[in-house]
């Protein structure tokens, strides 16, 4: 049978591909941001303050894209999915985008302090973990993996005990004397900006699950929420009706 | 030789494009190619060659044509994964793109260096051009290797100049200071200084020495080692050093006979190096591990310690001659910056390698890998 919206198709395909490469950026700015954090790179600083204005821009493009479609092509069912769960993801990548930028500003804050290597060793495997946590996301969502992209909330809690595992060891060195409070606090707030990243990952994957299924991760809580007011002791499950849109 | 491929590329490009244009993409042969541009309507009855789009798939570059809306039509082997890292190879689509639509704008041809941080990172060239009837050729080189090798130059003459000029500028200082000096006590003080910066050159100039013995390969002097007792021996070179600095050494060697062809000062000295090494950069109460140990086809030599570690980004590089990864040299931990150079070179006459791994704040694994010998080692 002969394909039906051709041109239609041909743009969503053209938005995801964009989408993807908005992605890549990310993945591309998270070492660099990791890199200007440990060589006190000031010159990277400065550029990944620049390429998140592009993304800024490119996010803003897409974003327009999208709600062009919405209004001109009046989408249904799966594809409407689609493009609602791209507007959504590219909040959450530019957001991404943003904090890696807040992660070069950051080591603009410190410059000039030494950090200890077991510091320098976590900021390492946080910068990795959460690379490869949005590398995770683009494959599932360029291939439309649901196992992968739901697998990304088990892959972030990896980072988050980094993070904790960091936050400890900040105050060790800080009771060691090898940092003072100034730089252990802006230090804690890098680790955080580093746990954000992954949460967006995480989110980029429900995205990708509610386009290929329809699911939500607010579902549950909806759910749950529903049987209070009802007095329904099944804890919520199941209430197909709830959330069952498009 | 750039030129000349990117010519090359540019007219297989233009006479596969031809053939496209024809509709004869399948049958787009060299003979094929240059016989319809003599004379096109033989073009089918010539003897077929290599296909052009095999020619261009067998190219080391990256090769995309564009139609002149900048539909991209064809796409060799090098440009469908130019890195095959996915999120690199999007940002060089993606630049690809950009550049074609600008040529296509323009009409002039662009360049564009990307350097991308992967990892690992990678430097490419993008450059586009004009085409025949308004299509356009986008050609990717890979200079990821020629760009290490330009700044492993780079920075070799920017440190040898620093490990060679430091000593000597501060000799001459304190021998201009120690001129116009009477007081006995500063004499004695700046004369201790001169010394020690005299030694300083002196070892990096040893250490030079010995590197360029064993970068010219001389013949090494055959002698079957038994690497048990050299390692004991390494060992026992450093105790005192160690000790002096509350760090544990650890030996485990197994009483099975070790033993390989080779020169045996040269083999102390890079495992003396390693062990050096690990001392040098562990804290007090740390411990370093050294381990003599069979696997299979090979002996190895693995020293452990439980240091301060190597950040990821100089791991590859601590093997290049006077490379520090403490760039201000701010720890003081003494050293010409060649150690790890002689022992890479030590191993490679040994037909051995040397690699590497750590994590910063857990500390670095070194693991010197020789060949088995058959024969003597039970």
């Amino acid at each position: 049978m002969e394909e039906l919206r051709k041109g239609f198709h041909g743009e969503i395909n053209d938005v995801r591909q964009r989408l993807a490469t908005l992605a890549a950026s990310v993945i591309e700015a998270i070492p660099r941001a990791t890199n200007v954090l440990l060589a006190s790179d000031l010159e990277g600083a400065e550029y990944l303050i620049l390429t998140d204005d592009e993304i800024d821009a490119r996010s803003l493009e897409l974003e327009d894209r999208c709600y062009r479609l919405l209004a001109l092509q009046a989408p249904v069912a799966g594809e409407l999915r689609q493009l609602i769960a791209i507007l959504k993801m590219i909040g959450e990548i530019e957001r991404s985008a943003d904090l890696t930028v807040n992660i070069a500003k950051a080591a603009r804050r410190i410059y000039g302090h030494n950090l200890d290597p077991k510091l320098r060793g976590i900021i390492s495997k946080m910068g990795d973990q959460a690379q490869q946590l949005f590398a995770a996301a683009l494959e599932a969502f360029e291939t439309d993996d649901v196992a992968k992209a739901s697998a990304l909330d088990d892959m972030d809690s990896f980072l988050d005990a980094l993070q904790r595992q960091f936050i400890e060891a900040i105050f060790e060195c800080n009771l060691a004397g090898t940092i003072d409070l100034q730089v252990a606090i802006q230090l804690a707030v890098v680790a955080r900006f580093y746990e954000r990243i992954g949460d967006h990952a995480v989110n980029i994957g429900e995205r990708i699950l509610y386009a290929v299924n329809g699911w939500r991760p607010e579902l549950t809580g909806a759910a749950r929420h529903k049987a209070r007011l009802t007095g329904d002791d099944t804890d919520g499950i199941p209430l197909p009706e709830v959330g069952q849109g498009f | 030789m750039a030129f000349v491929l990117g010519a090359m590329v540019a007219a297989a490009a233009a006479s596969l494009l031809g053939a496209l244009v024809r509709g004869r993409r399948s049958r787009a042969t060299v003979g094929s190619v240059v016989a319809a541009q003599e004379a096109p309507a033989n073009a089918a009855d010539t003897p077929s060659g290599p296909d052009y789009e095999v020619v261009l798939n067998a190219l080391p570059l990256g090769v995309v044509l564009a139609t002149a809306d900048g539909t991209v039509i064809f796409r060799n082997r090098v440009a469908v994964s130019v890195v095959g890292l996915r999120h690199v190879d999007l940002l060089v689509d993606a630049a690809v793109d950009r550049l074609i639509r600008q040529t296509l704008d323009t009409g002039e041809a662009k360049t564009e260096r990307l350097e991308l941080f992967g990892p690992p990172p990678r430097v490419l060239i993008v450059s586009t051009v004009e085409l025949v009837a308004r299509f356009c050729l986008a050609v990717i080189e890979d200079i990821s290797e020629r760009s290490r090798i330009d700044s492993v130059r780079t920075d070799f003459v920017a440190n040898i100049s620093h490990e060679l000029k430091t000593p000597v500028g501060a000799l001459s200082l304190l021998a201009e200071t120690l001129q116009g000096e009477t007081d006995p006590a500063v004499i004695a003080q700046l004369s201790s200084q001169m010394i020690k910066e005299a030694h300083r050159m002196s070892d990096t100039i040893d250490d030079l020495l010995e590197l360029s013995k064993i970068e010219l390969d001389a013949p090494l002097r055959q002698n079957n080692i038994d690497l048990a007792a050299l390692v004991r021996e390494a060992v026992e070179r450093h105790s005192r050093a160690a000790a002096a600095n509350g760090v544990t050494i650890a030996t485990e060697v197994s009483d099975s006979r070790f033993v390989v062809t080779g020169d045996r000062t040269q083999l102390l000295s890079a495992v003396s190096n390693l062990i050096d090494n690990a001392i040098k950069y562990s804290e007090p109460e740390d411990t370093v591990s050294v381990r003599l140990y069979r696997e299979p086809g090979k002996i190895v030599i693995a020293v452990d310690d439980e240091g301060i570690g190597i950040p990821p980004a100089d791991l590859d590089r601590i093997f290049e001659r006077f490379y520090r990864v403490d760039k201000a040299r701010g720890r003081g931990t003494g050293g010409t910056g060649l150690g790890l150079s002689i022992v890479r070179h030590i191993m490679a006459n040994h037909g051995g390698e040397v690699n590497v791994a750590s994590q910063e704040g857990e500390g670095s694994s070194f693991r010197l890998i020789l060949p088995m010998q058959i024969g003597d080692n039970q």
